[in-house]
């Protein structure tokens, strides 16, 4: 086909429309290729998120009452003997009391399986207990849980749980929990407390390491002062090309060659998140720097101004307030980045939070989950407020 | 006096954006400079004061060849030199009063302004100017809230705190509307009559030049076309400045 041929087909073609053509088919078949690979690829299965409802639901329940306070406990115990197997002798029942707590067993011998009521009388009124069962020897079992009524009294009935048997007596016990006095931070509030504290530090650290390494690199990455020669312009260059390969890794992977290098813990993760910042900041302050408006500082130096005077009346008061502005976006970034940081080695509240995850102990995750929430917002009200401030 | 002698600027590029310009302007004149754009009138006025380095040539201003000084010597010089710009260069994000006492950096200790402070006569000094061209109570106010003509304003105190002897101003009201146009202007022309301070000042339209100028030279690709009195620009002139294919616009 000659040139002219094909200059006269095309617009003959065009009116056809992209739908028709051959290569929409092509690559609407593609198209489905490659959804039909990625599909199987990130193994989705959409009934997973039904059957494993249940299970999010147990884990938000429990992130959602955070174990953030706690009051001062007391319990109440009473004990009985029950033998297993029965003998000639089996154990006396407890005496009734006036006054006193007892228990009273519908019968105070048995073989595993059997069904055995519990009844407690002169206990704490209207509390939570337990039932346990006490071997001799070997774990003791949880077997229901109660509810004493206004007058100290339950009935509970259990089933004998199979343990070994063995001539000395077992027990059964009651125990009623409840709590008393004030609220007060609890333990895991206080760790979390501290953790959050390490955090917030570590990302002012990031922030500054970042911001004293960013300011002199930014001049030295700005085009309109480098362009005046030939080897600024290669500084300039590689200036700029290392701050967007390092600006490229993900802190988190900073933190992995960190965490490695100077060991697992905060300082890692200064060191990562500062490394990311001082590419982030580098690039945006020299952005800055290439936008200086220079009518300013011509008029400047036009009133007879010396150097130092045109710098500190036309150059600082342009790139100052975006710079600060920029460093406390990046304080918010790094704090937000520091708080998940910990879960490759970096240190911080995010360390806590992954070994909490991986005890299965929600509660405690759900404290650092929320106070990682609030430090996040708090912090991006608060840089958002300053930044429109100076700017 | 002001005499340019021969001054011929050419750029990196290239572009020769002055040609062999000579002229002298005596005390207290109001000069304007008319010529389309690009025919070098920024370039001119701003290698008086050397925010441009001529190629050749020389700028006398009574009896010291300018482009002969550096260092303290060109900013004693330029300290008597005020400038007018069309952009208004007044420092954005500062206040309205830091960009008048900022007219005043080459008077004042480097040391102490470098930290922001200004003698208490100077600060006076500043509201006195403010006062002068209408716009004292929008003194701490950041320079970018005014509007355009409250912004040339701060921009013409900023030049009356160097206590100049000569103004430039590079198209000073080309970004302003009519109205707005001639009260700087006139601000301008009081400070020639009344102070006796010399002004060279660019301008687009003729019939503003028309209305301030005591003396017109018009450029044309770097050279002079035309020097004289306004009223002497008739329709040729004003042809062979502008083109064949121009027409006057009035700016009243
Ligand atoms: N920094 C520069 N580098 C190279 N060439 C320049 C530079 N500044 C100006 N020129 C050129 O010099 C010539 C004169 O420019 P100049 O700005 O002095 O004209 P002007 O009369 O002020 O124009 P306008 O009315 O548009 O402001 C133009 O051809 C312009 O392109
Ligand atoms: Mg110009």
């Amino acid at each position: 086909m000659s040139a002219q041929e094909e200059r006269q087909e095309k617009p003959a073609k065009e009116p056809r429309g992209l739908l028709s053509s051959r290569r929409f088919i092509g690559a609407l078949f593609v198209g489905i290729l490659v959804y039909a690979y990625a599909w199987q690829s990130t193994e989705i299965n959409l009934r997973k998120l039904v059957t494993g409802y249940p299970d999010i639901v147990h884990i938000v329940t429990q992130i959602v009452q955070p174990d953030v306070l706690s009051r001062d406990k007391e319990y109440q115990e009473v004990l009985t003997n029950f033998q297993l197997p029965c003998t000639d002798s089996p154990p006396e029942r407890m005496a009734a009391s006036e006054s006193e707590p007892y228990l009273v067993l519908s019968h105070t011998c048995g073989v595993p399986g059997e069904p055995l009521s519990v009844e407690g009388f002169n206990l704490r009124p209207n509390t939570r207990g337990t039932v346990r069962w006490i071997p001799p020897a070997g774990t003791i079992r949880s077997l229901a849980h109660f509810d004493s009524d206004g007058e100290g009294h339950f009935v509970e009935g259990i089933s004998i749980p199979s343990v070994d048997e063995s001539e000395e007596l077992h027990q059964i016990q009651a125990e009623l929990r409840w709590e008393v006095g004030l609220p007060y931070a609890s333990e895991t509030a206080r760790i979390v407390f501290d953790k959050m504290l390490e955090t917030i530090m570590l990302a002012l650290m990031a922030t500054t390491l970042g911001v004293f390494a960013a300011v002199p690199l930014s001049f030295l990455a700005a085009r309109n002062l480098m362009s005046v020669s030939r080897p600024t312009m290669i500084i300039y260059f590689v200036i700029r090309g290392i701050f967007n390969i390092v600006r490229s890794i993900e802190p988190l992977i900073w933190a992995v060659v960190f965490a490695v290098w100077v060991g697992i813990g905060p300082f890692a993760g200064v060191l990562a998140l500062g490394m990311h910042s001082i590419a982030a900041l580098g690039k945006l302050y020299s952005e800055q720097v290439e936008s200086i408006d220079t009518g300013p500082i011509e008029a400047v130096t036009a009133t007879g101004a010396n150097v130092l005077q045109t710098i500190v009346y036309a150059v600082v008061p342009q790139i100052v307030p975006p710079y600060l502005a920029f460093t406390i976006y990046r304080w918010d970034i790094n704090v937000r980045m520091s708080t998940i940081i910990g879960m490759v080695g970096g240190g911080g509240v995010g360390f806590l939070l992954i070994q909490w995850v991986n005890l299965l102990r929600y509660k405690q995750a759900g404290v650092a989950v929320w106070a990682i929430t609030v430090v996040v917002w708090v912090m991006d009200f608060i840089s958002a407020y300053v930044r429109e401030k100076i700017v | 006096m002001l005499e340019v002698q021969n001054l011929t600027k050419i750029y990196d590029g290239g572009t020769v954006a002055l040609r062999d310009l000579s002229f002298t302007v005596k005390d207290g004149e109001f000069l304007v400079i008319i010529g389309l754009s690009g025919s070098g009138k920024s370039t001119l006025l701003r290698c008086i004061n050397r925010l441009i380095e001529p190629t050749e040539g020389r700028i006398i201003w009574d009896g010291v060849d300018i482009t002969l000084l550096s260092g303290a010597e060109l900013r004693h010089a330029r300290r008597r030199i005020g400038m007018i710009f069309q952009q208004f260069n007044l420092v954005k994000r500062s206040s309205v009063l830091t960009n008048v006492l900022s007219g005043r950096l080459g008077y004042v200790n480097p040391w102490r302004s470098a930290v922001g402070r200004f003698p208490k006569e100077d600060v006076e000094q500043a509201l006195i100017c403010l006062d002068r061209v209408g716009i004292l109570d929008q003194a701490h106010k950041r320079a970018d809230e005014l509007s355009g003509g409250q912004q040339q304003r701060v921009g013409i105190a900023r030049a009356l705190m160097q206590e100049p002897t000569l103004i430039l101003a590079d198209e000073p009201v080309a970004s302003l509307d009519p109205a707005t146009s001639h009260s700087i202007l006139r601000y301008i022309e009081d400070l020639n009559r009344d102070e006796g301070v010399t002004v060279l000042c660019s301008l687009h339209f003729l019939s503003l030049a028309r209305a301030y100028a005591s003396r017109i030279i018009a450029l044309k690709d770097g050279e002079m076309v035309f020097e004289g009195l306004p009223a002497e620009i008739d329709d040729a002139r004003f042809k062979e400045i502008y083109g064949e294919e121009a027409i006057q616009v009035e700016i009243r």
